[in-house]
């Protein structure tokens, strides 16, 4: 900051280390990395079919148009109702797994925070070495399972598989908030006579909304990104989530560039907004449980 | 280690006075019996996990014994033993995919944490909109992958692509240029989109690690005179250790994992140049639909990921209590 103004930068010459300079220059380099991407695809998202292809590229899109976005989302034409539906697939199978996940993941965290049972340790090992294995290894006996079970090309086949990857890390998350909080304030409750359900319901669970809005995001991002499962579980074309309609885009209207940066552009706008919004507990969700150790 | 303890244990979550004060010496019979009620907690979240973890573990090494049919009718398998593993270890092909999944995995990891550790610095401190900076940053670690690919394609495309147009611009080549349909650029392009997508998350992982960084210490340092650079390497860095380790464990774990942005961008193309191990299972279990070989392939995957999963847990657990239950 003492960079800022002329006057400053005078006084404080001594002070401006050339790490300043090289953290502001990676700074700038990165923001430019970072945002660039995202730049071209709206910028070519608004763009007719025809400035998308011209070269040297059109770097402002000298005509722009929402042309993309009303086929998108109108349903009154083929292409919006097959995008419409995809959008609905992905917001019915991310808020079912949120859902049942937090209703799931809260007991189970609690446990592993506040109880000292036998095997306890093993169990939250268990809970995390899950995360090393690679979905893909996973893919071929829940495939041959969900067939078994009838539930290929169903939505619950999506929403048990989302469940049950993303409980690990939630219970992890969920876990680091309950052990911040004091373990006092349920004990009082107890000398109160509150039950020890009634002490979590009632004492617990309010401290930790937070965190528990903070893993239900988490959730609802990652099931709403999942693309693997998605991809190998559904293949009729009303089940479908939006990253494997994407898909089905690309290789439907192949040189449609601005309709599939659009259709990207859609797809990106809700965890996108969502995580701004709550961006300083999705962070913290985050990080909570490896700085600790 | 014994830099970083007093961080430990001022972080260390208070342990129930309840647990520390119960006698250990009961058997676990009669533990467990004590406890029963506890396991109520955990049980809905095991029961799912143990459906949809364990067992596809089981039945994955069970599979790669045998030969299945193109059908997937499991009742026509042939018991082949170790055939499918020897096939595998053999192939041609497997040898190009671990050398390329070497390749990704320490190159993406390498530079996403460097890249995200030189962000975290330079974002921890006192900093005009410092926190739209960096929710301007975390953007690429939150949007989908298959949104990011497709983008990334349109940037590489051959024809129309803005980075073969900048390349122009910067008098690099002479016209465009084709990248991702070229052998030895393929993997470097790839790095690139996974790099920009996952430096973030290293970037807040370690902006994290620093905000633990105690301010009297580094206070202290200037007053006696330290370095830029000394309070960096002398304050900072031990304070570090912990995260850092865990960040890149997480990163090459998911690296190790990834799938989607090679699948989207190239197939694992052209001609094989960007398969990696789990490009390649996928191919085989779902394009070949071969599950006897493609589980073999899974089991020495698992083997490669327990090793490091083992890692993991150490390196996270590492200060955690240790009492056997």
């Amino acid at each position: 900051m003492s960079a800022a103004t002329p006057a400053a930068a005078r006084a404080g010459r001594r002070r401006i280390e050339p790490w300043t300079l090289a953290g502001a220059a990676l700074l700038v380099l990165l923001l430019f990395f970072s945002v660039l991407p995202m730049a071209w695809m709206l910028a070519t998202s608004i763009k007719t079919q025809f400035a998308a292809v011209q070269y040297p590229p059109e770097w402002i899109p000298r005509n722009p148009t929402l042309e993309q976005y009303y086929r998108l989302l109108s349903p009154r034409n083929e292409v919006g109702r097959e995008f419409l539906g995809y959008l609905l697939n992905s917001l019915w199978v991310s808020t079912a797994t949120t859902v049942l996940g937090v209703l799931v993941g809260v007991p189970a965290a609690y446990a592993f925070s506040r109880f000292r049972f036998p095997g306890r340790n093993l169990l939250f090992y268990a809970v995390l070495v899950r995360n090393m294995f690679p979905a893909v290894v996973f893919l071929m006996p829940l495939f041959i399972m969900m067939r078994w079970m009838g539930l290929v090309n169903t939505h619950a086949s999506l929403i048990l598989t989302y469940l049950t990857f993303g409980l690990p890390l939630s219970i992890w998350l969920l876990k680091g908030f309950y052990d911040n909080i004091p373990v006092q304030l349920e004990q009082a409750a107890r000398i109160d006579g509150a039950s020890r359900f009634k002490a979590f319901l009632l004492v617990v669970m309010p401290l930790s909304a937070p965190g528990i809005i903070a893993t239900a995001i988490y959730s609802f991002i990652t099931a709403w990104n999942e693309y693997v499962y998605a991809l190998t579980f559904l293949n009729e074309k009303s089940r479908l989530t939006l990253p494997v309609g994407l898909q089905r885009f690309f290789t439907e209207f192949a040189s449609n560039w601005p309709g599939l940066m659009a259709a990207s552009f859609i797809m990106s706008v809700p965890v996108v907004v969502l995580f701004l919004v709550l961006q300083k507990w999705f962070v913290k969700a985050l990080t909570e449980g490896a700085v600790k150790s | 280690m014994p830099i970083s303890d007093p961080v430990a244990a001022r972080e260390r979550p208070i342990a129930t006075p309840a647990a520390a004060s119960r006698p250990r010496s009961d058997g676990v019979l009669a533990r467990i019996v004590r406890h029963r009620a506890d396991y109520l907690y955990v049980l809905p979240a095991l029961g799912v996990m143990a459906l949809v973890i364990a067992y596809p573990v089981y039945f994955t090494v069970y599979l790669s014994f045998f030969n299945t049919p193109p059908n997937l009718a499991l009742e026509d398998k042939i018991f082949v033993g170790f055939a499918n593993y020897g096939r595998i270890v053999a192939a041609e092909s497997f040898h190009e995919a671990t050398w390329n999944t070497l390749v990704w995995t320490l190159f993406s990891t390498l530079f996403a944490f460097v890249l995200g550790f030189g962000a975290a610095i330079t974002l921890d401190r006192e900093l005009f909109g410092r926190s739209v900076l960096r929710g301007t940053l975390l953007v690429p670690y939150v949007i989908s992958a298959v949104a990011a690919s497709y983008v990334w394609r349109w940037l590489y495309h051959s024809d129309f692509g803005v980075i073969g147009a900048m390349l122009v611009a910067l008098g690099l080549t002479d016209g465009p240029i084709n990248i991702l349909d070229n052998r030895s650029r393929v993997m470097p392009a790839l790095i690139v989109v996974n790099v920009w997508k996952e430096f973030p998350f290293a970037m807040i992982m370690m902006l994290a690690g620093l905000q633990t960084v105690p301010d009297q210490l580094l206070r202290a340092a200037r007053v006696d005179g330290a370095s830029a650079w000394q309070r960096f390497w002398h304050v900072t860095m031990p304070h570090l250790r912990g995260v850092s380790l865990v960040t890149v464990l997480l990163l090459l774990v998911t690296n190790l994992n990834s799938f989607t942005i090679p699948w989207i961008m190239t197939g694992g193309g052209p001609a094989g140049a960007s398969e990696i191990w789990i490009t390649q299972v996928y191919q085989l279990a779902f394009g070949r639909i071969r599950f006897g070989l493609a589980s073999a392939y899974s089991v020495i995957l698992f083997g490669v990921m327990m090793a490091m999963g083992w890692f993991y847990v150490r390196a996270l657990t590492r200060g955690e209590d240790r009492s056997p239950g």
